[in-house]
């Protein structure tokens, strides 16, 4: 999938936002939202914020994530874990550089946060990579990668399940060829353990 | 608000609502566009999503230009009908890359009342099949000897490759998923609920069509 077409899921997330206008509750096949009183924060999808919030008719709320000092302990965390720690939302990126992208002067601290984000994202590529690496040397056919996000995995693509598929290739080659010559003995109990969970 | 009401009474109609349909019909598309061979339709999520969207563009011709609701109502729309297109499309794109074998599998299939193809697209597809057919005899095979002059079908096939690895996220919990050894030992995974995986396409491909797993 397009990166576009992650961002396009992950639009479909609910956060809260204060409008500045008083309207009727909006019935959208997605749902009902609403009703929007001027001042009184209600929840709707991530696209209709955004679009409301170009007609400059809305200010955003952050979600509660979207903080320095939860942002600075979630980096914390994820330096220090051997593992993917749990994002606290699975779209974390979509909804940041959307939220930061067009709606940053409704956020406190905007460019810290888009900082710590980014550190956050970069930690968790270079583990991806770190397992990745671990994945293919053990000859793997099988990984397990609790707690990417979509946009994450979406990343690496192109890359690991071709990488993978190309491995088994090889293995059916080297195995018709010559049965006694096993590159890998014992690809899942390896590749199970040294893949990050 | 003239146009919830008809809105809900379409819903009470079909006892799903046109959220949970446009919710199913969005999982149909992720998992498509994400699997290596065709799945089993959704053209019932179609054909209802079709028609809640036509009432929608009825429903906003009603409401004046400068109505905020105008702007969001179509906006929704657009993005439905991206959802669609993409979902019919990418459809379309497998039926015409692996014509033949879809075809020679749908024939049984048909028979079982489990076909996968829509009755439009199984049409289009024995259409594509056979102007691929002459097409390859009048550019080419009836200018070979009189021996060469048969379209060998099978030869032609190109298959999905269902060895190819694939992420995804299971929906349920489930136990003694047998992944495929090349050693000859085969081993057995449970899947927990929430858990997500990168492994072969082919021994989940039965539960990615009962909903058990969604494709990442």
């Amino acid at each position: 999938m397009e990166p576009y077409e992650i961002e396009f899921i992950g639009e479909n997330r609910i956060i809260s936002i204060t409008p500045n206008f008083t309207h009727d509750k909006i019935y959208l096949i997605c749902g009902e939202f609403g009703p929007f009183r001027a001042g009184l924060p209600v929840n709707v999808p991530l696209w209709l914020a955004i679009m409301l919030k170009q007609k400059q008719k809305c200010h955003v709320i952050p979600p509660d994530w979207m903080d320095v000092e939860v942002l600075e302990n979630i980096k914390e965390e994820e330096k220090r874990s051997r593992f993917f720690t749990k994002m606290p939302n699975e779209h974390y990126m979509v909804e940041a550089k959307l939220i930061l992208g067009s709606a940053a002067e409704d956020v406190p601290n905007a460019p810290e946060i888009k900082t710590i984000i980014k550190d956050i994202w970069d930690i968790r590529m270079s583990k991806l990579r770190t397992s990745m690496d671990a994945l293919m040397k053990t000859g793997g056919g099988y990984g397990r990668l609790d707690h990417l996000t979509m946009m994450e995995i979406n990343s690496v693509k192109p890359l690991l399940p071709a990488a993978m598929d190309n491995l088994l290739r090889m293995q059916m080659k080297t195995k018709k060829t010559a049965p006694s010559l096993n590159l890998n003995s014992s690809t899942f109990s390896q590749s199970g353990s040294s893949q990050n969970t | 608000m003239e146009s919830t009401e008809e809105l809900q009474f379409s819903d009470d109609e079909e006892e799903v609502t046109a959220e949970t349909v446009l919710k199913t019909l969005q999982c149909a598309w992720q998992n498509e566009r994400l699997s290596p061979e065709i799945l089993p339709h959704q053209n019932d999520m179609v054909e209802c999503m079709l028609g809640q969207i036509q009432h929608m563009e009825r429903n906003i011709n009603k409401l004046s230009k400068t109505d905020l609701r105008t702007s969001i109502h179509k906006m929704e729309i657009s993005r439905i009908k991206f959802i669609i297109c993409n979902y019919l499309k990418t459809r379309l794109n497998k039926i015409e890359k692996y014509c033949i074998p879809i075809l020679n599998q749908e024939r049984q299939r048909i028979e079982t009342d489990t076909n996968y193809l829509t009755p439009s697209e199984y049409k289009y597809a024995q259409e594509y099949v056979l102007n691929m057919e002459n097409h390859m005899k009048n550019v080419v095979l009836n200018k070979m000897p009189g021996n060469m002059q048969v379209f060998e079908m099978n030869k032609m096939a190109e298959h999905p490759n269902l060895q190819t690895h694939v992420f995804l996220k299971a929906n349920e919990t489930i136990n003694g998923v047998v992944l495929e050894d090349l050693t000859g030992e085969d081993e057995e995974i449970d899947l927990e609920e929430g858990s997500q995986h990168i492994l072969q396409y082919k021994p989940i491909a039965d539960l990615l069509k009962n909903g058990k797993v969604t494709l990442l």
